[in-house]
């Protein structure tokens, strides 16, 4: 391995960093090596503190427990040994899978329809075709655990069935707890309990939150709000993804976890904080844009770059930077753009 | 406010010259409320005399929105890319969710054309999302998968979907896609060349594996628009049909 010549003279970032990430994904070509290292050189300083706290924690209690001290352990981060057990338990997830012995299996081997299993079919070598683990060459190879995951919980929620994004999410929580069946319970529990409606047919649950995020623009960066409004952008084009896909694939995948150790624990207020973040952090660039492409060409290049790829300071910015989000106020604001939703379904 | 009531409501008058792109050009362009706002498509965004910039910094004269649809998994994102940067690798896409855009300039005739390309998903579910931005398109190219019958069979449901949402004169093409598939092929050349002319709409097998016709596809759109936009009024029409007929290649035929 490349890596390992660390004895000679010349040797790189490039030489010394892994071509494949933790969770099996190939760095993509014009990857900056000496960045990653530089960054990884403080953040796993973060890593292992974080660890040690969580050990502790963990030993202490049998079971985890909300509270104070427990959200505060999870915006800071959970370690990667320890994410499975912690969403499984922040989200009700571990709860379901004990109430429900055997339920997973018995959803796999009933009759599946024709038309589910087609339409999961044709995302499977699209989901992720950057992954190693991923490859059909690979054991175990996370894509049929991918298409039994989103097999099962098509026929467990028939009214949503399978949407696009499932594929990404499924595939993300596959990656983390490396069980089918507790993917499957986190599935549950995000699109269950977590999010509101995203990936039913009407889609109204999106629809409601790319305008909720557009009420929120308006009031905390105002002058986003109006250049949105002046270039006739409709928040659906650069914000739908970002809801759909949990910011998979378009945040850094170390960030991603991180907001969605939130995720679990606080609901979807937080991808709401993500949101403003990067919208208010860049307000300046958005406000300079001369057209509807440019501003679609600006809500890409804002989710790239070192202020997302340092994930840590980043998580410290989204309970700053937006101001407050209180639950009233996104609960009222979710209410008022349904209606305004479904009234203009109706026109 | 949605954006959506707001072009319901104010159509196509408000914005005469439409509005292609960022910067260069001053004045007109930029006064007007983007290209969502929806010019007809033989009204503006004619630019001859003053060149525009687009945020890639390529120079254009004219530019025009162009739709990639139909079903989920038909190769829309191949094609625009096989288009875009002429490279197809074979099990590296992802599946789009939303809308997505890609820009990309042509030379017609001696004038810089820029195709603003959107791509949308596939799945019937996000149409609802998508259908908004049918209106202001000044083209769809509609994609089925010659290996898939039922994206074959949804071409009606397709096009029924389009004419609702667009202008009327929108420039509409058919497009059989992965024809380089010669054993899994479940549609005959012959039945998409008869459902086009059925709806009075271009056809033409393509393969962004291959390469086969991509090229035109988007070459024979961009010279529609341009004749449409710029036709000097002796000039004859331009015959998007018989170009393509004239240009296309078959699968696996000699001619190639």
């Amino acid at each position: 391995m490349e890596k390992n010549k660390t004895n000679s003279t010349g040797d790189t970032a490039k030489d010394r960093v892994n071509r494949v990430d933790p969770y099996g994904f190939e760095r993509p070509e014009d990857f900056d090596y000496e960045s990653y290292e530089e960054l990884m050189s403080e953040y796993l300083v973060v890593l292992t503190q974080r660890s040690i706290k969580w050990s502790k924690l963990l030993k202490s209690k049998r079971k985890v427990q909300r509270n104070v001290k427990l959200k505060r352990y999870i915006r800071k981060g959970v370690p990667n040994e320890h994410r499975a057990l912690v969403w499984m338990a922040a989200s009700g997830a571990q709860e379901q899978l004990e109430k429900n012995p055997g339920y997973y299996q018995a959803l796999l081997g009933a009759q599946h329809d024709p038309k589910l299993v087609e339409t999961i079919c044709t995302d499977l070598n699209r989901t992720f075709p950057d992954n190693v683990q991923f490859r059909k060459t690979s054991n175990p190879c996370l894509q049929k655990a991918l298409y039994n995951v989103l097999l099962a919980y098509g026929h467990h929620n028939a009214a949503v069935g399978y949407c696009q994004g499932m594929n990404f999410i499924a595939g993300y929580l596959l990656i983390v707890t490396k069980d089918e069946e507790k993917s499957f319970w986190l599935m549950d529990a995000l699109l269950g309990r977590i999010l509101p409606d995203y990936y039913s047919p009407a889609m109204l649950g999106l629809k409601t939150d790319q305008e909720v995020l557009g009420e929120l623009v308006r009031v905390k960066s105002p002058r986003v709000w109006k250049a949105m409004m002046d270039h006739n952008v409709m928040w659906t084009l650069v914000v739908s993804r970002w809801f759909i896909c949990l910011f998979i694939d378009i945040l850094p995948v170390e960030t991603v976890l991180r907001i969605w150790d939130c995720l679990f624990y606080e609901g979807s207020k937080i991808l709401f904080r993500v949101a403003l973040t990067l919208i208010h952090h860049y307000r300046d660039l958005i406000e300079q844009a001369q057209s509807l492409p440019d501003i679609c060409q600006i809500f890409k290049q804002i989710t790239r770059g070192a202020f997302v790829e340092e994930c840590h300071p980043f998580m410290q910015k989204i309970f700053t930077e937006p101001g407050s989000l209180s639950i009233a106020t996104l609960t009222k604001l979710r209410a008022a753009c349904r209606a305004r939703v479904i009234a203009e379904e109706a026109e | 406010m949605s954006r959506k009531k707001a072009l319901k409501g104010k159509g196509t008058t408000k914005n005469p010259k439409g509005s292609p792109s960022g910067g260069g050009g001053g004045g007109g362009g930029r006064t007007g409320k983007g290209l969502a706002a929806g010019a007809s498509p033989t009204s503006g965004l004619v630019y001859p005399s003053r060149p525009s910039i687009s945020s890639s910094g390529e120079f254009y004269d004219i530019a025009f929105k162009v739709m990639l649809v139909g079903d989920s998994g038909v190769g829309k994102t191949c094609l625009l890319v096989r288009f875009k940067d002429g490279a197809f690798l074979a099990g590296s896409f992802i599946s789009t969710v939303g809308i997505d855009f890609r820009n990309k300039v042509m030379s017609i005739d001696a004038v810089k054309v820029k195709l603003q390309i959107w791509d949308t998903a596939g799945q019937e579910r996000f149409r609802s999302v998508t259908h908004a931005y049918y209106r202001d398109a000044h083209a769809l190219l509609l994609l089925y998968d010659v290996t898939n019958k039922a994206s074959f069979d949804n071409i009606r449901a397709w096009l029924t979907e389009i004419y609702e949402y667009t202008q009327q004169d929108v420039v509409v093409m058919l497009l059989g896609n992965k024809a380089d598939s010669n054993h899994d092929r479940v549609v005959k050349r012959e039945e998409g060349e008869k459902l086009a002319k059925e709806f009075g709409v271009p056809f033409m097998e393509t393969s962004a594996r291959s390469g086969l016709n991509v090229e035109l596809a988007f070459t024979a759109v961009a010279k529609e628009l341009k004749h449409r936009t710029m036709k000097e009024p002796d000039e004859p029409k331009f015959q998007l049909q018989e170009y393509v007929s004239k240009e296309m290649r078959t699968a696996g035929c000699c001619r190639s």
